[in-house]
């Protein structure tokens, strides 16, 4: 059995030591000797008690103390803290006014499209035309490039050649749409030379594209000399060429009336 | 070891924010236990008044330092203990002493025999509280106070370690040391009980 050293012993007194230990010292004799003498020792050490203080002892040494302490400043916002809330304020703020601004005009916009829907078109302003304006620009040239290439394929058919005839039939009835809306667009613009060209256009896909009997070689020749005699794939070439300086110039008016 | 509430937290918070006055009630809170511990560990009165003084006025200027989830009480009995160890010379004769009691064992009588004025002289003039007193004195600075913590204080090894910057296990040490020393140096009164 191996018995506990002094150290284990001073534990115990002091109520630190573990739970085997103080097993062992209910079990051996010679160990419950030898702290029932460090437990005489330690008990017999009285020592001179402090002196008492008054009550008034705490005031005492506050006093004394009291005219060497500077107050503490109170803690104010460092500018770093104070900058990061004036940010967040102004943040705030600025999403606040889009999210109004952005819902302002959805309804601003519900209640247009509810009032032309409703059978009373408004004036349109003249600002308003823009969009669509480019929208129209896009088709139109979209349009004069397919029709500027289905003439240019007419004018090099070959009459006899049923291959290349039936192609140019289908995109004639897939043009012909497409230019119905052009004419009506150039109507309203007012543009003579676009309506006059749009007009040949439509008379001579019609008949490319509605031909009772299907396009025969006679028609096809027919068309040739109608569409050289109009000069029409001229006049579609201009017209397509004018409409880059027509974005540009509406792009600038745009501008002008931003500024 | 101390009793604490959270007027103390309330306090330093309100001396933080500039109320100095408000220290005022914490040191005449916690003046008369820091008193008692000073005066175990210098053994002397006016050292202990001055020991109270300074640990308050370090704890005034550490106060930014103190962590609000520690107790106001603890920490400004640690400073209390760090004080009187100061007072008391604890680095110097520490060091010295330490080397001395852990190489030679017979250097311990004669520590004791300088600082006393004789056992048997004390013990017939029935000064045995006196010749105790005496005997915690001869010990050195930390096993003094880690016995005193210990002892009279009723404080655990992590607390005496705490308070005097040392491991737990450091601290169970100084204890067992000092202990071991009373011991031997207070035998003789064993044959008068």
């Amino acid at each position: 059995m191996k018995h506990l050293n002094e150290e284990e012993l001073i534990e115990v007194y002091y109520k630190s030591g573990t739970v085997d230990a103080g097993q062992h010292l209910e079990a051996c004799a010679e160990c419950a000797e030898a702290y029932a003498a460090l437990r005489s020792d330690l008990n017999e050490m009285k020592f001179a008690a402090p002196p008492t203080r008054s009550a008034a002892y705490g005031e005492r040494v506050w006093q004394s103390i009291a005219p060497l302490l500077p107050a503490y400043e109170a803690p104010r916002r460092s500018w770093l803290s104070a900058g990061l809330w004036r940010g967040l304020s102004y943040a705030t703020a600025c999403a606040l006014l889009v999210v109004g601004a952005f819902f302002a005009g959805s309804l601003w916009e519900h209640n247009r499209s509810k009032t032309t829907a409703g059978g009373n078109p408004p004036q349109a302003p003249e600002h308003v035309a823009p969009p669509q304006q480019r929208i129209v620009v896009v088709v139109l040239s979209d349009h004069l490039d397919r029709s500027e290439r289905l003439l240019v394929e007419l004018k090099h058919a070959d009459a006899g050649s049923e291959e290349m005839v039936s192609p140019l039939r289908d995109e004639a009835r897939s043009l012909l749409a497409a230019n119905r809306i052009c004419r009506q667009n150039a109507a309203k613009i007012d543009d003579p030379a676009l309506a006059t060209a749009l007009d040949h256009l439509d008379h001579l896909l019609g008949e490319l594209a509605n031909q009772p009997g299907g396009v025969n070689a006679a028609t096809i020749t027919r068309l040739q000399d109608e569409m050289n005699a109009d000069g029409l794939l001229f006049q579609v070439r201009v017209l397509r060429s004018r409409i880059p300086e027509q974005q540009a110039a509406k792009a600038a008016q745009s501008k002008e009336g931003e500024i | 070891m101390q009793c604490m509430g959270k007027n103390d937290h309330e306090a330093v918070r309100a001396v933080l924010g500039g109320d100095k006055e408000a220290y005022g009630a914490l040191v005449m809170r916690h003046s008369q236990s820091l008193f008692r511990v000073a005066f175990r560990i210098t053994g002397n009165e006016a050292d202990a008044e001055d020991v109270v003084q300074e640990a308050f006025l370090r704890g005034y200027q550490r106060l930014e330092s103190f962590e609000s989830r520690s107790k106001f009480g603890t920490w400004i009995y640690r400073i209390a203990v760090r004080c009187a160890l100061d007072r008391i010379g604890v680095r110097k004769a520490d060091d010295s002493s330490r080397v001395a009691d852990e190489a030679d064992p017979e250097q311990e009588q004669v520590q004791v025999a300088d600082k006393a004025a004789g056992p048997d002289r004390l013990l017939l003039s029935g000064e045995i509280g006196a010749l105790q007193d005496l005997a915690l004195r001869s010990l050195t600075a930390t096993e003094r106070t880690a016995f005193v913590l210990r002892h009279m204080e009723d404080c655990t090894g992590e607390e005496i370690g705490a308070a005097l910057g040392i491991p737990a296990n450091a601290a169970k040490q100084a204890v067992f040391r000092a202990v071991r020393k009373l011991r031997s140096r207070l035998a003789p009164l064993r044959v008068m009980r």
